[in-house]
């Protein structure tokens, strides 16, 4: 759950060092990695890159026609070339690259590696055996699919990447505002993201506090009881929040009203690339119907 | 159990986008109804709730840690509807915020973990615990309902992606999605929830239950529900009857050979353990086919009666066993809602 982006580039002896920490220690610094992950998300977002410039309507649904397109997608070299399309793309988005090839890899490829890896053998697919016999050979047909199925998840998760760095949360709702969705329904997600990481750090100073009051790691039968223990103060907390948010709401003078975030202007770059982006969602589906037959 | 993009076909994640809209629609009235002005920041803090709980690692067995999805607990602590916004809008920011599940796969993800669980685990807690209960009763009760939430979620994205070979594939029947079939999908997802992920899950919601019952026992109070419990027992008896799918499904489970599948299917030698141990036991209904019924489909309609007749009758007893223990002074009295 907790993104793995904190610990690219680590060293080994750094990794070693990390597996001894105590579980408050190891949870502290994995929630502390994920707050990171969105201030460097955001700060990624406020980049003048080709995908922050567009308005987020057109980012969101292009993007969304782009996640589609792959999914209609069934040849190989047709997911390969959009795999490197979203890392051109990241590129032109000032992304560093090697940063999104490695999130990209490391989490979502080395899933679907694992995830796919029966389905490259005689049991589930069988066919010409290349390596070993019976049902754990790796056949041709198998290592098709196996490939076929990293490739797309592979794609499809750098698609979804790309919305999460070139988007900021407030562009976002702002796009939501646009399209309709109830107000009530993104002052919703708007305070839920500011609550997430009120929550992530009060559950993080806990993490620390319990660290820094403890002379060994404590048994897996105390840590479990001081996990739950700590989960009930979180939810106690979180409802007295709600009923505090509320009574601030109510003193400033909320009417059941919900204020328009953004006010949104499309132009020509806007309209350029949806037609750029439609003529190449079209040309892969095509393309790749024509490398099938 | 978050779904990426890439495992459904469109016509699986197209289906389950539409379905989850409807669904949306009917939570936030429903919500509206119970919870009135106050639900904007009720649902806010409810969904980071639901994010910040998948953050807490949970120390298992062998030094291994696991997390909680956490659903049932919101269930019962906001009520089913009010869980299912809440769960959506937590997942919907794990897709959005951090690339956790994909965005074809938003509505699979909530169908599964925002909708089945909740649903499952509350009415399950609600049987068994009841009105009035004592903390015991709603400790063992919350336990069982969120155990049995997320393994009948792990089945559903099981079947998810067990589907999809039978759905999409080419003119020669190679896969383009998911790639295992649904014995193989769906028993993946049970076992390891079934023997792993389930008590985790189960674990936290007894352990968050017990505690808040001490630090603030008026959040474990019932929560409006919409309807009478009439219709679970009506949903029940329509997946019982719906289980003859699942005889349509041809072949064996990976890692669920006997003996005979051995020499047949696997061209194995039968190992020994295996072989001395397999006449210990001799099931009263074999391969769920009643002896004295020809019909293969009504014989796993029979036997998908039976076992639940059987699940029930035993959740029935312990119900019946924690209420006589609880008889007398409860320790944790409950307000009405």
């Amino acid at each position: 759950m907790i993104p793995a982006l904190a610990h690219i580039g680590e060293h080994s002896s750094e990794r070693r060092r990390r597996r001894r920490r105590s579980l408050a220690r190891r949870t502290a610094d994995a929630i502390n990695g994920a707050i990171a992950e969105l201030l460097y998300n955001d700060g990624l977002a406020r980049e003048s890159g080709l995908l922050q410039k567009l308005d987020p309507r057109i980012r969101l649904g292009t993007i969304l026609v782009l996640a589609v397109t792959v999914s209609f997608l069934h040849t190989r070299p047709m997911l390969a070339v959009v795999i490197v399309a979203t890392m051109l793309l990241a590129r032109a988005s000032r992304v560093s690259v090697p940063a999104f090839a490695g999130r990209l890899w490391a989490s979502a490829g080395l899933f679907a590696i694992l995830l796919a890896a029966p389905s490259a053998t005689g049991w589930i697919s069988p066919g010409h055996e290349l390596v070993g016999q019976g049902n754990l050979s790796i056949t041709s047909e198998g290592l098709m699919i196996a490939t076929r199925l990293v490739l797309r998840v592979v794609a499809g998760a750098g698609i979804g990447l790309l919305v999460v760095w070139t988007t900021r949360w407030s562009d976002l709702l702002g796009a939501l505002t646009a399209l309709k969705v109830p107000d009530v329904v993104v002052a919703t997600l708007a305070m839920t993201q500011q609550q997430i990481v009120s929550l992530m750090r009060t559950v993080e100073n806990m993490h620390l506090a319990r660290e820094s009051r403890m002379l060994g790691r404590g048994t897996a039968s105390q840590n479990r009881a001081w996990v739950v223990d700590r989960m009930a103060f979180v939810a106690t907390k979180s409802f007295k929040t709600a009923d505090d948010i509320y009574d601030a709401m109510l003193a400033r003078g909320f009417s059941g009203d919900w204020p328009t975030i953004h006010q949104l202007k499309m132009g020509v770059r806007d309209l350029t690339w949806v037609l750029v982006c439609s003529a190449l969602c079209v040309s892969a589906v095509a393309l790749d119907r024509m490398i099938m037959s | 159990m978050h779904i990426p993009d890439g495992y459904l076909g469109p016509q699986t994640y197209a289906v389950l986008d539409a379905a989850i809209i409807p669904i949306w629609a009917v939570a936030a009235v429903k919500v509206k109804k119970t919870l009135k002005a106050k639900q904007v920041p009720l649902m806010a803090l409810g969904a980071a709730f639901s994010f910040v709980i998948m953050m807490f690692n949970v120390p298992v067995a062998g030094g291994s840690t696991g997390h909680a999805v956490g659903a049932t607990l919101i269930a019962i602590l906001l009520g089913p509807w009010a869980a299912v916004i809440s769960v959506s809008i937590a997942l919907v920011i794990q897709a959005l915020l951090f690339g956790d599940g994909g965005i074809t796969a938003i509505g699979a993800n909530c169908i599964n973990m925002a909708v089945i669980m909740p649903f499952v685990g509350y009415y399950i807690y609600r049987l068994i615990a009841g009105e009035g209960a004592s903390t015991t009763r709603k400790v063992v009760a919350s336990g069982i309902g969120s155990y049995i939430s997320i393994v009948v979620a792990a089945v559903s994205a099981g079947i998810m992606f067990g589907i999809q070979p039978l759905i999409a594939h080419t003119a020669s029947g190679t896969p383009l999605y998911a790639p295992y079939p649904l014995k193989v999908a769906v028993t993946a997802m049970f076992t390891e929830h079934v023997l792993y992920f389930g008590w985790v899950e189960a674990f936290v919601t007894m352990g968050v239950v017990a505690a808040l019952a001490k630090q603030d026992s008026v959040l474990l109070d019932m929560k409006p529900a919409s309807r009478s419990m009439k219709w679970v027992w009506t949903a029940f008896a329509a997946i019982v009857l719906l289980t003859p799918i699942g005889s349509l499904a041809s072949g064996t489970a990976w890692g669920e050979w006997g003996v005979d599948q051995f020499q047949s299917e696997l061209n194995m030698a039968v190992p020994a353990g295996l072989e001395r141990l397999s006449s210990l036991w001799s099931a009263a209904i074999p391969d769920y086919a009643p002896g004295f019924i020809q019909n293969p489909l009504v014989g796993y309609l029979l036997a998908a009666i039976i076992g639940s007749a059987l699940a029930i009758g035993l959740t029935w007893g312990i119900g019946r066993l924690l209420a006589r223990k609880s008889d007398g002074p409860t320790d944790a009295p409950s307000t009405a809602a």
